[in-house]
């Protein structure tokens, strides 16, 4: 197969071949100092020889069949001087194409075509109205796509207002509590009062307007920042810092259990730590069977009635 | 003296916070203390070491530095970043200024008074002008690369020390730039991968910086020349504070192991000029860190994490070598926390943040003196009521029938109602509070409970009058005359007529109830009041000092009775005035006039006014002598002050009914056991 769509530059081995050995690829005479010879033996012209250089990426592996086919040729070729051009699948050495350096011959050796002037026309006439196809096309898409932008932006809008039945009630809301003094807002048609504001608000803060969820899931809800409790993470930090300096790891601290026990450890009657017994053990066992007694008591003087 | 069944209470859960800060103030000879838990105390240590004030603490305010300023001005910041001046005479916070450097961990105030110098989270030193009515921002000192957690002034005023971690700096205090720099090693002759934190620093006049550090090191530097001049490796925890005496011949300081040194100026041989910081002393009084230390003229102050303030007088520097110059330790408070509902035989215990009723069990069983009776009915924790909001509690009480309670905060004032039904007990909170009441540094119920009497801190007096939904006010007394000397306290009689309330330096005033006016005033003394009770029927208002003396004073005739008179003749017991913690509840006998139980700490005596007075020579402490001795003997030996000291640490006894006593008790184990964790020691063979 024809690589029409190949590149084409001057070509050379650019003197990387040792000077011993026969230069592989045909080329105009340079370092390696071998004269490069076509296909047929003849001595091929510097100026004319095309060399097809690295295909494009995206027909690699198209061209790497390609060049896999047209490898063989190259590969009988020096054959002969026992050395096999490994070709990789992509970026291939320069290779030479001997193929179109044949219709390179052709076109020059041949006259030109005969062209009739109604042909001519004909042929810039429709290339005209190709092109003018081609813009009309082109701004009819651009037109297409400007308007369908303009939907979707208007679609958009729409979807971030509330819905209209909400919008109505807002805008009476707001004409009603202009109308009325401040500290009557309390009758104004709310649809979801906060309970934090409801406690906390009364008529001498009716300054603070009210905030209408007002939205149909109820998704979030407005608290009162003295509500929660700010936490400074500075003062986080630095209590964090001052508890790892004194209580952290490196720090050689012991229970205070181990501390107290230290000395019933030697004295000459061994004593059971200070905290030897835990209090705190069975807890809700110990209740159970305290409520159990009661009762099995309150039973007990109860049934002896003979 | 009778035969008493004797409640032995061991179920308040009592744990005192941990002391952060100690400062001490040379001209009142005044020692302020802040607690973990942001309560501030004042303790006069002329007057027997008594806890005369104290600032109530809040959840926010963790208080990391405390200083005196001129003119008696106290001083303490803290991790909120805020600089708080205290007022000592309504005993109320004046004003917080926020010095807007993050969390504040050291403050100093200048030589003279007049500046303040805060060492702050971002490295900032900030200095303060101390105006008449507030502090007012000078100045920042350059900045440094660590956070700033000790400082402190040259004696001129020219410099000043910040240490921080790993380097100490120094900078002229004039212009704020920081002149030198000094490296401090992280670990004695090592190498260490902590950091070295320099807890204190103090810059003496001649130019030496001492600093201690957490490798444990004690080390001296030269200023001029930034070069260290000695090191001394003292612990192998950290030292953490540092305090100079004012003559520059000594220093403190305390290890987080419990041990604190006194370091002493010393002539290098007895002939030469040339001196030399020598370790001298150890005392190892605490078990837990010792964060705080103070020097005065004559004694060693600390304070740590495991709660015991202790005064070590120096012997060299005590002039007269009696039992002044003993050590003293104080863990317990110096007021009452316990309430007593003495019909319903109902206790009311005050924390912090929380107050807890219980009911006393019961026994029918008897026994000889001695024996412990097995209860019948175990005692019963009725209620667990927590306040709301941040502030501690100052002051709560319960009302002798057990129907009402009422506690106070800094900025409220709570009254509940209590109705029993046969084992159930339900709450009801009054909510309508007048605006004037906000918070009470005293609060008392009458003995018939219609009435109720608060102290609050501007001074004056307020009586109520229960109802059955709320309270009305009945009447204010005008605030009392004199400066404020010491926190209030209130008594009443048991027939209501008169309300006796102490505090300020013009004595104890009495008021009549009925008519609505004072009545009269007892003589100013110079050491403050500790316990204030009126007895039954005789109304005698019986007054107990910080220094050991009691005082019976008739409310009817307007002077002291003649018991009382007798008393300060001949004096007390040489032992008796030499007891170190003060009494700190006083009750009386519904049907016996001649007695008098009072407690301290350590022990509680009966006094019996019928019987003659020990002089010096008696023994003051004999309990009941063996019966095979002769009725002579005993009739001899018998005097007025019978004292047991079966029960203790006490912190409240008192006389249920005729046969009953209660006494709560507070063992040190249980209180060491809910500390944090202290550094490991390890001892030869465990």
């Amino acid at each position: 197969m024809r690589l029409r769509t190949a590149r084409w530059g001057l070509r050379t081995c650019r003197g990387r071949q040792s000077p011993g050995r026969p230069c592989l690829l045909r080329h105009s005479p340079c370092a390696c100092g071998f004269r490069v010879r076509g296909q047929d033996g003849r001595r091929v012209p510097a100026a004319r020889v095309m060399v097809q250089l690295r295909p494009r990426a995206s027909r690699a592996p198209a061209s790497a069949s390609a060049m896999v086919d047209e490898g063989q040729p190259a590969s009988e070729e020096e054959a002969g001087h026992g050395l096999l051009l490994g070709q990789p699948s992509s970026g291939a050495a320069a290779e030479p194409l001997e193929e179109d350096e044949e219709g390179d011959d052709e076109i020059d050796d041949e006259a030109p075509e005969e062209l009739t002037f109604a042909s001519a026309q004909a042929e810039a006439k429709e290339e005209e109205r190709r092109v003018r196809e081609t813009v009309r096309r082109d701004r009819a898409l651009l037109k297409e796509k400007r308007k369908r932008r303009e939907e979707l932006f208007i679609e958009q809008k729409k979807r971030k207002l509330l819905p209209d039945t909400i919008l109505e009630k807002l805008t009476t809301a707001s004409q009603t509590s202009v109308k009325k003094s401040p500290g009557k807002l309390k009758e104004v048609n709310l649809q979801k009062k906060n309970e934090e504001r409801g406690k906390g608000s009364d008529s001498k803060k009716a300054k603070v307007q009210k905030v209408q969820t007002v939205g149909q899931n109820k998704s979030y809800m407005a608290v009162r920042l003295k509500d929660q409790d700010l936490r400074d993470s500075r003062q986080e930090a630095a209590k964090a810092f001052i508890q790892n300096c004194l209580y952290g790891p490196g720090t050689n601290r012991t229970t205070v259990n181990k501390f107290l026990s230290l000395e019933n450890k030697r004295l000459p009657m061994k004593k059971a730590a200070a905290q030897f017994l835990n209090n705190t053990w069975g807890s809700q066992r110990k209740q159970n069977a305290k409520r159990f007694t009661k009762r099995w008591m309150v039973r007990k003087m109860k049934t002896p009635k003979t | 003296m009778g035969e008493f069944n004797v409640h032995r209470v061991r179920f308040f859960n009592y744990v005192p916070s941990g002391i952060r800060c100690v400062a001490y103030n040379n001209q009142s000879n005044r020692l302020a203390v802040s607690r973990t838990d942001g309560t501030v105390e004042i303790y006069n240590l002329s007057a027997n070491y008594f806890q005369e004030k104290f600032f109530p603490g809040h959840e926010s305010r963790a208080t990391e530095a405390l200083c005196w300023a001129k003119g008696q001005r106290l001083f303490s910041a803290g991790l909120n970043g805020e600089i708080i001046e205290y007022d000592l005479q309504a005993l109320t916070i004046k004003y917080a200024v926020d010095a807007f450097g993050g969390p504040i961990w050291s403050m100093a105030a200048s030589p003279s008074g007049s500046q303040l110098l805060v060492g702050c989270e971002d490295g900032s030193v900030k200095l303060f002008q101390i105006t008449p009515d507030k502090i007012q921002f000078e100045r920042n000192f350059d900045r440094q690369k660590s956070r700033i957690l000790s400082l402190s002034w040259h004696p001129a005023g020219t410099h000043v020390a910040a240490g921080s971690i790993d380097y100490i700096s120094v900078f002229d205090s004039k212009s704020g730039s920081a002149i030198g720099k000094m490296l401090v090693d992280r670990q004695y002759m090592g190498v260490s991968k902590r950091k070295c934190i320099i807890w204190g620093v103090a810059f003496l006049s001649d130019g030496t910086v001492i600093s201690v550090d957490s490798a444990g090191k004690v080390q001296i530097w030269d200023s001029a020349t930034g070069t260290l001049v000695k090191n001394h490796l003292v612990s192998n925890a950290d030292v953490q504070s540092i305090a100079v005496s004012a003559q520059e011949d000594s220093f403190v300081v305390g290890t987080a192991e419990g041990t604190v040194f006194h370091f002493q100026l010393v002539s290098v041989t007895s002939s030469s000029s040339e001196k030399q910081w020598v370790r001298t002393k150890p005392f190892q009084h605490h078990t837990h860190d010792v964060r705080a230390v103070a020097h005065s003229p004559t004694a060693l102050i600390s304070g740590g994490t495991d709660t015991h303030l202790v005064i070590r007088p120096l012997m060299e520097k005590v002039e007269v070598k009696n039992y002044d110059a003993a050590l003293r330790k104080i863990t317990f408070p110096h007021r009452r926390l316990v309430s007593c509902a003495k019909k319903k035989q109902l206790l009311l215990f005050q924390f912090a943040h929380h107050l807890e009723l219980w009911r006393l069990g019961s026994t029918v069983a008897t026994g000889k003196n001695g024996d412990t009776l097995p209860l019948s009915k175990n005692a019963d924790h009725l209620l667990h009521l927590k306040t709301k909001g941040p502030e501690n509690i100052i002051c709560s009480c319960i009302s002798p029938c057990g129907g009402w309670i009422a506690c106070s905060t800094a900025s409220r004032f709570f009254l509940y109602r209590l109705n029993y039904e046969h084992d159930n007990i339900s709450l009801q909170r009054v909510s309508k509070m007048p605006v004037f009441l906000r918070s009470a540094l005293q609060i008392l119920f009458s003995e018939d409970s219609t009435k109720l009497f608060v102290a609050s801190n501007q001074g004056s007096l307020r009586v109520f009058r229960l109802l059955e939904g709320g309270f009305t006010h009945l009447h204010s007394f005008q605030p009392q005359s004199g400066t404020v000397q010491s926190m209030c306290l209130l008594a009443v009689s048991p027939d209501g007529n008169w309300l006796a309330a102490s505090g300020t330096s013009a004595g104890v005033h009495v008021y009549n109830v009925k008519q609505l006016k004072l009545h009269c005033t007892v003589p100013a003394y110079n050491f403050p009041v500790t316990a204030l009770a009126i007895a039954p029927n005789t109304n005698n208002l019986v007054i107990a000092h910080s220094d050991q003396q009691v005082f019976e004073y008739s409310i009817p005739d307007k002077q002291y009775t003649e018991w009382s008179r007798t008393v300060q003749k001949q004096g007390f017991h040489h032992l008796w005035l030499q007891r170190d913690t003060p009494i700190t509840h006083i009750s009386f006998h519904p049907k016996r006039p001649m007695h008098i139980l009072l407690h301290d700490t350590y022990m509680f005596c009966l006094i019996d006014k019928s019987l003659p007075l020990p002089n010096d020579k008696t023994l003051l402490y004999n309990p009941l002598p063996p019966t095979n001795e002769s009725d002579v003997i005993r009739r001899r030996t018998a005097h007025a002050f019978k004292i047991s000291k079966k029960y203790k640490p006490l912190l409240f006894v008192d006389l249920l009914d005729e046969k009953t006593l209660v006494a709560v008790e507070r063992p040190l184990d249980d209180i060491i056991a809910q500390l944090p964790p202290p550094i490991k020691k390890k001892k030869f063979g465990t």
